[in-house]
């Protein structure tokens, strides 16, 4: 058995009975775990997979977003997004996913009011940014972050077959905020790349998560962001940024990608068994996308 | 001043005012202060491997019954930033749990909810915790990916009702705040009861949690407290930060390990460290309604 195919086992003895899978040491089913490890299990026809499907679709609230985990307010939140980016992958019915993209279309950062834009500018401004250009937050009524805008603007691209107006400005805006919020030294923290004046240190996952919804090979900005990557994730010992950044590499085709994947299978072989759902579920994306190019946050 | 602009300022002024009346009703369901509280200001010259006597041997004269309790530590850990004192010393963290072994807990777990950070395992080796952990086989629970329980809040500073909270500190008999003793620019400070905001996972609010600074930071340190009071402060004043915290200040020597049983006298004590007034922060002020006293017995 090879370690794609371990993995995919692991994750699915992993899985919850009522369906799904759970983050850490919780009994609950989370939401962006159960769309990670239904990516890991793509090719799998196994009834683990099967069960995580139909927890999405129950779970899906009735304004067409997604809550945090099963049993959460349904008030909403960035799962909505992956969940988008999963089902497309998974080839589920569109119905649920249009629902979801109406609702992504409504939600925006809180710097997207004229209110709080003429806040930032005047008041609050601490933190560097350009609230022109904003894209998601995490929770509704709070600002724009970097991997909930970039997982909507793959869900929205993906999903914008036909040239519809509003989402082309909304991920045009959304990749605009990306660009606006990078770090000086390339690649992105959590949200604003200079807060106080100083400039923040980018996170290997953030970074490429990024990098996923930024895929022009002439963009300056997402150049920058691969090249601190490329220096940064070798000598990384987690496996989950490790696995976020191969399938960061793989999407730009770079060459980089080869020796992240050797180091990614040196952790895997040592860690595997302590490695949690999420961190193994990428790899086994990222191993994926190594062996035939299957790659959920492709845009076709 | 345009017409749109003079009239967010006034929306503003009355928001303001409205605000101010609205802290004036009593907002908390229990009175937690204690009769008397107990403060030990250790002076501690730089990070060793004396802390584990150090810390146990402060502990000693509060003369805690934590034997066969589950004890949960939940230090300062927010972001890795080379050179910069932002996270609560990890030898500190393991001589702590060393020394809740010792004094008979069932068992001493470590947990956070990094703010920023989503990889926590890329975060605790770097700033060096799972070496300390690792050895002393000391359980880390990352409490943003935790089992999360739907929780009535016992104020409503912030208006948000309830919480969901993770099972971990939920389930814990004894809970030990260790911040790290830091100025903040939102706040003014971060000490043992805003260290407590990091208990709340960024699963459910966000990396940051951002559905709290919304609702309110000092609004939310005090529902979280009044909620998840916390029975002992350790805080780490060895080497501090002021300036831009609680990520972009300096480093100040303190030389301080401050130990308490009141979170309240403990951040008065602490805010004065770092020369700032504590009545003027807002939730240590509010918070010694409620929360704790002003004052300790320092033993």
């Amino acid at each position: 058995m090879g370690t794609l195919e371990r993995i995919q086992v692991e994750i699915e003895n992993r899985s919850l009975t009522g369906g799904g899978w759970a983050s850490g040491n919780s009994r609950r089913a989370g939401i962006e775990t159960t769309c990670y490890a239904l990516m890991a299990l793509h090719d799998r026809r196994s009834i683990t997979r099967a069960r995580g499907i139909d927890l999405l679709f129950r779970t899906q609230n009735a304004d067409g977003s997604w809550p945090a985990f099963v049993g959460d307010d349904p008030d909403g939140c960035w799962t909505t997004a992956l969940v988008a980016i999963a089902l497309r992958f998974l080839g589920a019915p569109t119905a649920p996913i249009e629902k979801s993209i109406r609702w992504l279309l409504g939600n925006k950062g809180r710097e997207g009011h004229w209110f709080w834009k003429w806040k930032f500018r005047t008041v609050d401004r601490a933190v560097q940014f350009n609230p022109d250009k904003y894209g998601w937050p995490w929770f509704p009524d709070t600002v724009s972050w970097v991997i909930p805008t970039a997982f909507s603007v793959i869900a929205l691209e993906q999903f914008t077959l036909c040239c519809r107006t509003e989402p082309m400005n909304r991920i045009q805006l959304g990749k605009d905020m990306l660009r606006d919020r990078s770090c000086p030294q390339g690649g992105w923290n959590a949200g604003n790349g200079i807060v106080f004046e100083s400039a923040l240190i980018p996170h290997i996952d953030t970074t490429a998560i990024a990098l996923l919804a930024l895929t022009d090979a002439r963009d300056a900005v997402a150049s920058e962001g691969l090249n601190w990557l490329r220096r940064t994730c070798m000598d990384c010992p987690s496996a989950y940024s490790l696995a976020w950044s191969a399938i960061a590499f793989t999407m730009h085709q770079d060459p980089a990608f080869t020796d992240c994947i050797e180091n990614l299978n040196d952790r895997l072989s040592t860690r595997n068994a302590g490695a949690n759902i999420e961190a193994l579920s990428l790899a086994a994306i990222a191993l994926k996308s190594a062996e035939d190019n299957e790659n959920p946050f492709v845009v076709i | 001043m345009n017409r749109r602009d003079w009239f967010v300022a006034s929306g503003a002024a009355t928001g303001s005012a409205l605000t101010m009346m609205r802290l004036q009703r009593r907002k908390y369901a229990r009175d937690l202060r204690r009769k008397r509280s107990r403060v030990a200001i250790l002076h501690v010259e730089q990070y060793s491997g004396k802390l584990d006597e150090l810390v146990y041997d402060g502990l000693r004269p509060f003369d805690l019954n934590v034997r066969g309790k589950a004890v949960l530590l939940k230090p300062n850990i927010v972001e890795y930033i080379p050179g910069k004192p932002v996270n609560t010393d990890t030898q500190l963290i393991g001589a702590a749990a060393e020394a809740f072994l010792r004094l008979d807990a069932a068992s001493v777990t470590v947990g956070e909810a990094p703010g920023h950070h989503r990889d926590t395992s890329l975060l605790l080796y770097k700033t060096g915790l799972s070496e300390q952990l690792v050895p002393r086989k000391i359980a880390f629970v990352d409490l943003n990916r935790d089992e999360l329980i739907k929780t009535k809040l016992q104020a409503n500073y912030s208006g948000l009702d309830h919480l969901w909270l993770p099972r971990t500190v939920l389930a814990s008999d004894f809970i030990v705040s260790m911040p790290k003793v830091k100025t903040h620019h939102w706040t003014g400070v971060t000490l043992s009861m805003k260290n407590m905001f990091g208990i709340v996972p960024g699963s459910r609010y966000g990396w940051p949690k951002n559905v709290l600074h919304w609702a309110g930071i000092h609004e939310c340190v005090l529902d979280i407290c009044a909620t998840i009071h916390p029975h002992f402060v350790i805080a780490d004043g060895i080497v501090g930060m002021e300036g831009d915290g609680p990520l972009n200040g300096t480093a100040k020597d303190l030389h301080t390990i401050l130990l308490s049983d009141d979170p309240v006298a403990a951040d008065f004590i602490l805010a004065r460290l770092l020369g700032a007034e504590p009545n003027s922060v807002m939730h240590i002020q509010e918070a010694s309604r409620f929360l704790g006293n002003r004052q300790g017995v320092v033993l």
